[in-house]
């Protein structure tokens, strides 16, 4: 039993160490000047990757622009998705089925393709190389995680709870404040983190409409092949935001 | 208290009119763009000379079997792995499942990355092992993108799942034991019919990714047979003229394929749980 029991925490540990540890050679990478086979760690540690990689500004620019698409995105989303994610989530609809796969279906299309799609309207619109077209293009992907997410957050019990303090004269807002606000928090967090990562780690369809203004994800992607050092600074830039917002959506989770 | 239709209508239209507008849009556009005539014409103008190059073409049809096949054994293998490390991972502590499901939040390139700097020739693992015994960037059958897969994809499932293995799943486990019941028909009678609802819906989402993401095919994937994301990129590369219309075709078959799969798994659970009542 206890033997059993033994090979079971060995094998929890191994499952941990082969998800998280792979990541450890990004950093190690990153602020490698020089490592070459067949050493296991850089002969030579510096900055050639974070300096090659911002030289000229591109990369600098590219992950301004990414931060403020998917900032944008989440909140366009949170707000597109709440009232929606409430008619679902409180099943107030008698045959919620269509409404569900029509918001959701675009999870399934490939965001080249929806992208590509795009680029007509976007050119008679002059929306082409511009943060919002990139926003329009990313709400497509963000919002049905938004919609989906925030629907369980929803259900009959808040609506009482709702009903119990406006029957005690609470007034909407500090309703919203008090009573609709901290049930939802868990799952709000939860929908701006899923909106948010969409938006962060979005290539195709970034790559479809904003050739002349890329995002960081369209600037890295080159230099895996080429330069192992630029790809591991920028990947590390690429992954801090995408760790800091599960960071705050968890705490943001966190029921007092 | 019951809420008039027209107030459900009104919450539910900002999501349903942008999702209309741009993703209605985005495909009306795709579509048209796979029937506009390769050297233009009139605003009535229409041909399927995109459509034809497409089929005929047997790169496409490389790209197709090999996009098939790769997606199958990312989806099929991240399930069944899913099980196994889920049914391990429920009796884990909390900090140990937010380290095994740190790949989730992580943007796919960025494990692209990670795969490229272990596994490329003269790569990390190379220099522990001595040599990896078969290439895994760049290879011809696709198995670095399945294992790029199946990092990324695992962990997402392992959380699907053990949402739902919680202290309820034990007890009705126990439960059946206790009333005779062995290993194998606890799996098909208990433990199945909790698991599969979010591991369908995981597969899913994970199929429908896979067929249709590029950026892990360009970053690890061989140079021959593309993918077709790779393949639609590559046509608008290649030919400027009628690439766009190729690409919005291979895309649309793509995109088809996806929502057939899609159809057809949500079809087979509720017969299975028309069956199961």
């Amino acid at each position: 039993m206890r033997n059993s029991g033994r090979m079971s925490g060995a094998l929890r540990t191994t499952v941990v160490l082969a998800f998280s540890l792979p990541f450890l050679v990004l950093v190690l990478q990153a602020f490698a000047d020089s490592w070459t086979a067949p050493s296991l760690i850089p002969q030579e540690f510096g900055l050639r990757g974070f300096r090659d990689g911002f030289a000229g500004g591109g990369a600098g620019v590219a992950l301004t622009r990414s931060l403020l698409v998917a900032f944008v995105v989440t909140a366009v989303s949170l707000l597109l998705a709440w009232p929606a994610a409430r008619v679902i989530g409180e099943r107030r609809l008698r045959h919620p089925g269509p409404v569900v796969l029509l918001l959701a279906v675009p999870i399934l299309i490939s965001p080249f393709a929806i992208g590509t799609g795009m680029t007509g309207w976007f050119v008679r619109l002059g929306l082409t190389d511009s943060v919002a077209g990139l926003v329009l293009a990313h709400i497509v992907f963000s919002l049905p995680y938004a919609v989906l997410v925030l629907s369980t957050g929803f259900s009959r019990r808040l609506r009482l709870s709702e009903e119990m303090a406006s029957s005690m004269g609470i007034g909407p807002w500090r309703r919203l404040l008090m009573v609709t606000l901290p049930e939802t928090r868990p799952t709000l967090a939860l929908a701006a983190l899923m909106a948010f990562l969409v938006s962060w780690g979005q290539y195709g369809s970034s790559l479809a409409i904003s050739g002349g203004s890329p995002t960081l994800p369209v600037v890295l992607l080159p230099f895996i092949g080429s330069d192992f050092e630029v790809a591991a600074a920028l990947s590390l830039l690429f992954l801090v935001p995408a760790v800091l917002a599960l960071a705050a959506a968890n705490r943001a989770g966190r029921v007092r | 208290m019951k809420q008039p239709a027209w107030r459900n209508a009104a919450m539910l239209a900002p999501a349903v009119t942008a999702t209309v507008l741009l993703f209605g849009g985005a495909l009306a556009g795709a579509v048209d763009q796979s029937f506009t005539p390769p050297l233009g014409g009139g605003l009535d103008s229409w041909s399927l000379d995109n459509w034809r190059s497409v089929f005929g073409d047997p790169v496409f049809g490389d790209a197709l079997v090999f996009t098939l096949l790769t997606t199958a054994m990312a989806t099929v293998l991240a399930a069944l792995l899913a099980l196994v490390i889920a049914s391990l991972m429920r009796r884990g502590s909390s900090a140990a499942r937010t380290a095994a499901a740190f790949p989730v939040p992580v943007p796919h390139m960025i494990v692209a990355v990670v795969a490229v700097l272990w596994l490329a020739p003269g790569g990390l693992a190379d220099r522990v092992l001595g040599s990896l015994p078969i290439n895994l960037v760049r290879d011809q059958a696709g198995l670095g993108i399945v294992l790029v897969y199946l990092f990324k994809e695992t962990p997402f499932l392992v959380l699907l799942l053990l949402a739902v293995m919680g202290r309820r799943l034990d007890e009705q486990n126990e439960m059946a034991a206790v009333h005779g019941m062995g290993r194998w028909a606890r799996l098909r009678w208990v433990i199945w019919p909790a698991v599969r609802v979010p591991l369908g819906i995981g597969s899913i989402i994970v199929t429908a990714f896979v067929f249709s993401a590029f950026e892990v095919p360009l970053a690890v994937g061989p140079n021959y047979p593309p993918t077709i994301g790779t393949y639609a990129l590559e046509v608008t590369q290649t030919d400027a003229i009628s690439g766009a219309g190729e690409a919005a075709a291979a895309l649309l078959v793509g995109a088809a394929a996806s929502i057939a799969f899609a159809v057809g798994i949500l079809a087979l659970a509720s017969r299975q749980r028309r069956s199961d009542a």
